[in-house]
């Protein structure tokens, strides 16, 4: 009797032990999953809580759009390109030095004066001219207005020792000017109002347009009479001057309302 | 980790749709109704109802006019929505960093 009783206190105590072993063990796999899933969680707040600051600051950066009054620089540029245009043909700067030159100093004179009006409205509502959409903007139109003043660099250099009366390069040039300020409009409206994308794109058609009267003068060996500074005067001067009258007349129906 | 972060996240910012809406008039002083809809890729019925949900929350006001004889609806965030959402960021903030901090 005392025996069974030592044998089956033996059993408990060995069956005890077995329990204490196997709870330790579950216990402890237990809360080391649950470790793991607090850890796997801590790493799944942090994504979830930085892209939510990314989305945030994405956003943030898609919404503040460039919101200076483009009017008076549309105007301004108009101006510079209908005079300039009138000027060139009447003083007869026809040899393709000359245009370059000519053309080459309206651009700075039209920058210039950009940057002026800008200035003068950033100081007129008391913020900084250098802004994030002022910034992101200038990023926009350098690549395709950096590859104008580099073809201008170009061509004077290689028009140069020349000076002979060459439409067909003024015409070249007036084409990838046209491209390349219709491709600079467009990104620079990624972050202005949505006006500024069908500016560019009608560039871009007059380019076009200015592209087939060359080839089609080409291959019928036809000469041209038609003056590079007037053509000037009518694509950049005429949609320039265009667009900001639009601007003023519809900026002016916004006050009112 | 602190849960109490997560429990005090703005529950009314905290929506997808409502945060995106509260991001963009953050960095701006106005938007109007069609800039969102089309910044944002929402149906006019989804933008009206997270718009009043904001509103009802005090956190933006809409305002009613007319451009070139068309209606014009503009939403701009309150004083109390601007604080609301700095503080949205904040609390994201900290929760980027404490969980930073277990990593």
């Amino acid at each position: 009797m005392a025996e069974r009783e030592t044998e089956s206190g033996e059993v408990f105590r060995a069956l005890l032990k077995k329990s204490i072993f196997l709870q330790s063990r579950y216990l402890s796999y237990f809360s080391l999953a649950n470790y793991h899933f607090a850890m796997q969680s801590a790493s799944m707040e942090t994504d979830w809580a930085a892209e939510h600051l990314q989305t945030i600051r994405t956003l943030m950066e898609r919404s503040a759009v460039y919101r200076r009054a483009l009017a008076p620089i549309m105007v301004w540029n108009g101006l510079i390109g209908v005079v300039g245009g009138v000027a060139g043909w009447k003083t007869e700067h026809n040899s393709a030095r000359s245009f370059i030159v000519f053309w080459s100093t309206a651009a700075v004179l039209s920058i210039i004066g950009s940057f002026l009006l800008v200035r003068r409205q950033a100081l007129k509502e008391s913020e900084p001219f250098w802004s994030p959409p002022t910034r992101r903007i200038a990023q926009a139109l350098l690549p395709p207005l950096f590859i104008g003043a580099f073809l201008n660099g170009f061509a004077a250099y290689w028009t140069w020792s020349e000076g002979a009366n060459n439409s067909y390069v003024a015409f070249i040039l007036i084409l990838f000017w046209l491209f390349l300020y219709g491709c600079a409009a467009h990104s620079a409206a990624f972050f202005m109002t949505r006006g500024m994308k069908l500016f560019g794109w009608i560039f871009i058609t007059a380019g076009c347009a200015v592209l087939l009267a060359i080839s089609m003068a080409i291959s019928k060996d036809w000469q041209f009479h038609f003056p590079p500074h007037l053509l000037m005067a009518a694509t950049f001067g005429g949609l320039h001057l265009a667009y900001g009258i639009y601007l003023y007349l519809t900026e002016k129906g916004k006050n009112a309302s | 980790m602190n849960p109490e972060a997560f429990l005090n996240l703005d529950r009314v910012i905290h929506e997808k749709g409502r945060l995106a809406i509260m991001s963009m008039l953050a960095a701006t002083a106005e938007l109007s109704f069609t800039e969102l809809r089309d910044a944002l890729s929402m149906t006019d019925g989804n933008l009206t109802t997270h718009i009043r949900t904001l509103q009802e929350s005090g956190y933006v006001t809409v305002a009613k006019s007319y451009q070139n004889k068309r209606p014009l609806t503009t939403v701009s965030l309150t004083n109390q929505g601007r604080k609301a959402f700095a503080d949205y960021v904040d609390l994201l903030e900290k929760i980027v960093q404490q969980t930073r901090k277990l990593k």
